[in-house]
């Protein structure tokens, strides 16, 4: 369904220095697909999912959906940044509306919708809160429900879960994964934890250091739905985060060309 | 503004004014809007004249002595504000009360005062350029790092040399700032003061040609006190430029006028 | 506890040097030292003002000067947003507009003044069309600064839920540079109010500064006094009712030291 066809980035700095970002990506991911990417700071993991979501143009290859070339944002493609990015002067409501009014839901429609997300993010109580009146992942969690609204068929979240504590980490994961459940949307997810991505995926992309190509894709062939607690005892999980924190720690000389 | 302006684009800027103040001119045909190269003519015989000339060189000379003692008095007081929250709450309900009151119309009261010599003029010009200069020193000020103050203090220095010494040269991009603004309000507060007083300068040039119907020589002095402006700007920033070179480049004034 | 006495303090200690101010006035005045037609003593002034608040003449004249400040800012307000907006949105347009405001922004609207009354009249026209001058530039360049600062990702979250170009930069990134709109819109407040003042001090047959010029031709010093306190509570008034509207505008976003 998302076809990333060798994908080049390349950045121009301010004195004319080409500053190589990605270099040659070319993934595939599958209609429901939960694929998560690791890689070094800096290696472009933000740069591609930019790409993906038509927000930034690639230097050379293409990014199709669905058959049609990506050359913009589109509501069937959804983002979700580290810096979750909500609208300071709209309310919690006002953020999870923003969507629906733009998808030209009837009012009461949206109202009733909205509050459902918020409840399903178990924000229920503070819908007239402004952001700076919210923790971190509370913010996090009004990002998430403000793109949810608008039912986009595939998420891009770039370390959604990055600036949290472990303990507010581990629910909206497992929120996360309820979600997923329920809608299989496809989701592109950036992570800097292994766990973290063996956790949730189905498959996890490993990528170079600076500027950033592929360098091993990994199946994670563990039962589903998925228990943290569980997992954290099963054998094959740990040989995977072990496995994939050794591939990471390798030099990058193993990486295709 | 947000991309630094070549000198190259200000020139066709000012060339794509010129060429559409033409054009209007000639499309509207009426007397008070001559074309620009009828009031561009002008200038040459304008600054000629000896008399308009010494008009305007003593014009500018009060426009400095009224700028630098403006400065000298106000960037003392805004770092000491910055410093102080008492010295701050003495001064601050003040200055919002002067604040929005156009210096140039305290012309008549002070004329009364000290009569409608080089004194009156130069003290509006310095009420005009103070404002602006004590409010950046102040948020300068006000920015400087505790924590480099604490080292200095650690160091042994005193309260005045910490000022000098540390403050004075922490908040100089943000003095630099307010002085450029302070330097187009002298202009300003120079021009208006002398259409308000109309006794001499380029503000009285101006309005005697208007009286007298030369509409050519109104736009010509127009013309020249902009270029005045824009010069005085430019020479400045580059001043500033060069002395802060350290500090992140300013943005275009937003603050400033009368 | 702390906090209020704290505020008393402030208070305390910020109307020192205006009472300071009109202490010593009134010991001038008192002492005969500076005579009444220099100097007339604060409670004659207190008193004149009272009298011409309440003169339906007076309140007249007050209003054409809020006519013209309030035509001149609001222009100002509508035409710098679009522009800084247009800026920031279209290529082109910045190309085009930043080295004109570059060119224009340090040049001395006022004067500009001869050449509306020219063309535009001695009427309102001509003052409105100053006051615009003046205060559209402070609005633009802070609109165009604040909407090019916005961070991006704001805008790429509402175009991925389906915003269009215009929609985004309406509902998104306008809303996002509000504080620094706003806080360009402030000082274009205060420009407006200084710049209509001065333009009836020049020339005019009604307003405050107008009743200013009367005034000191006919050497009433006491009526010179009255429309510059007018001015001046009137800037603190539009000042505090701006900050009013202000804060509820900018209810969700984090507080700012202004
Ligand atoms: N707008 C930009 N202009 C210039 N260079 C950029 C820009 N955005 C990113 N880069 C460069 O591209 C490279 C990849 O950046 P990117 O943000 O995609 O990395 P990342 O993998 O997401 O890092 P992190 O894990 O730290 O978030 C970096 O070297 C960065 O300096
Ligand atoms: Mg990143």
């Amino acid at each position: 369904m998302i076809a990333i066809e060798a994908v080049s980035k390349t950045f121009e700095t301010e004195k004319r220095r080409r500053l190589p970002a990605l270099c040659d990506i070319s993934l595939a991911v599958a209609a429901g697909e939960f694929v998560s990417i690791l890689g070094p700071s800096g290696c472009g993991k933000s740069t591609l999912l930019y790409i993906v979501g038509g927000f930034v143009a690639p230097s050379a290859g293409a990014v199709t959906v669905n058959g049609q070339r990506v050359t913009g944002p589109s509501p069937d493609r959804g983002p979700v940044f580290q810096e979750f990015a909500l609208f300071p002067w709209k309310t919690v409501l006002g953020n999870v509306m923003y969507g629906l009014q733009r998808q030209g839901v009837a009012r009461q429609q949206a109202l009733a919708r909205a509050r459902e997300l918020i409840a399903m993010v178990h924000l229920a109580g503070y819908e007239n809160l402004y952001p700076k009146e919210l923790s971190g992942g509370m913010k996090q969690r009004v990002a998430i429900a403000r793109t949810l609204a608008y039912r986009p068929s595939i998420l891009l979240m770039d370390e959604p879960f990055g600036a949290l504590d472990a303990h507010t980490r581990t629910r909206l994961q497992n929120d996360l994964l309820d979600i997923w459940e329920r809608d299989r949307k496809t989701v592109l997810f950036v992570t800097h934890s292994v766990e973290e991505a063996v956790f949730l995926s189905d498959r996890v992309v490993t990528m170079t250091r600076a500027p950033g190509r592929l360098k091993q894709i990994i199946a994670i062939d563990l039962p589903r739905p998925r228990s943290r607690a569980a997992l954290l005892l099963d054998r094959r999980f740990q040989d995977y985060v072990v496995g994939i924190e050794r591939l990471m720690d390798s030099a990058d000389s193993g990486a295709p060309a | 503004m947000t991309r630094p302006v070549s000198a190259l684009a200000a020139v066709i800027a000012a060339a794509g004014l010129l060429a559409a103040w033409e054009l209007a001119a000639w499309l509207a045909g009426i007397d008070g809007f001559p074309p620009a190269s009828r009031a561009l003519a002008q200038i040459p015989r304008i600054l000629t004249d000896g008399e308009a000339l010494l008009d305007i060189a003593a014009s500018v000379q009060r426009m400095a002595v009224g700028f630098v003692l403006g400065v000298a008095a106000a960037v003392p007081i805004g770092l000491t504000m910055g410093r102080s929250r008492h010295v701050a709450a003495f001064f601050n309900p003040l200055l919002m009360m002067i604040y929005p009151v156009p210096k140039a119309a305290l012309m008549p009261i002070i004329m009364l005062w000290l009569g409608v010599g080089d004194a009156s003029k130069t003290l509006v010009i310095f009420l005009g350029v103070t404002l602006p200069v004590i409010y950046h020193s102040y948020q300068g000020s006000r920015a400087v790092e505790q924590k480099m103050l604490w080292s200095a203090a650690a160091m042994g220095m005193g309260g005045l040399s910490r000022l000098v010494r540390i403050v004075l040269p922490a908040a100089l991009p943000e003095i630099l700032v307010g002085c450029r603004t302070g330097l187009v309000l002298a202009l300003i507060t120079m021009v208006t003061s002398e259409m308000i007083a109309r006794q001499a300068g380029l503000g009285n040039i101006l309005f005697n040609a208007l009286d007298m119907a030369q509409y050519d020589t109104v736009y010509a002095m127009i013309v020249i006190v902009g270029v005045l402006g824009f010069v005085l700007d430019a020479a400045f920033e580059r001043l500033r430029a060069r002395l802060v070179a350290w500090a992140a480049p300013s943005h275009a004034i937003i603050a400033g006028t009368t | 506890m702390r906090a209020r006495s704290g505020i008393a303090t402030v208070v305390l200690i910020g109307a020192l040097p205006i009472a300071l101010i009109v202490g010593v006035w009134h010991v001038l005045a008192a002492t005969g030292m500076a005579p009444p037609s220099l100097l007339p003593a604060p409670s004659a002034v207190a008193a004149r003002l009272v009298q011409q608040w309440s003169s339906p003449a007076y309140l007249e004249h007050a209003a054409s000067t809020l006519l013209r400040l309030f035509a001149g800012f609001g222009i100002a307000v509508i035409a710098g947003i679009a522009i800084g907006v247009a800026v920031t949105a279209s290529r082109w347009v910045g190309a085009t507009v930043t080295p004109l405001v570059r060119v224009l922004a340090p040049v001395p609207k006022i004067a500009l003044y001869p050449a509306f009354i020219l063309t535009l009249g001695f009427g309102d026209a001509s003052k409105i069309a100053l006051v615009v001058a003046d205060a559209v530039f402070p609005i633009l360049l802070a609109t165009a600064q604040g909407t090019a600062a916005v961070e991006p990702k704001l805008a790429w979250s509402a175009q991925a839920a389906g915003a269009s170009r215009w929609r985004c930069l309406l509902t998104v990134v306008l809303p996002a540079a509000l504080p620094s709109v706003l806080t360009g819109c402030r000082i274009g407040l205060v420009i407006s109010c200084i710049v209509v003042f001065l333009a009836e001090m020049i020339t005019s047959t009604d307003g405050l500064g107008h009743l200013l010029v009367r005034a000191a031709r006919s050497f009433q010093t006491v009526d010179m006094f009255v429309p510059l306190i007018t001015i001046s509570l009137l800037g603190l008034l539009l000042n505090a009712g701006f900050n009013a509207v202000r804060r509820r505008l900018l209810a969700g976003f984090p507080e700012t030291t202004e």
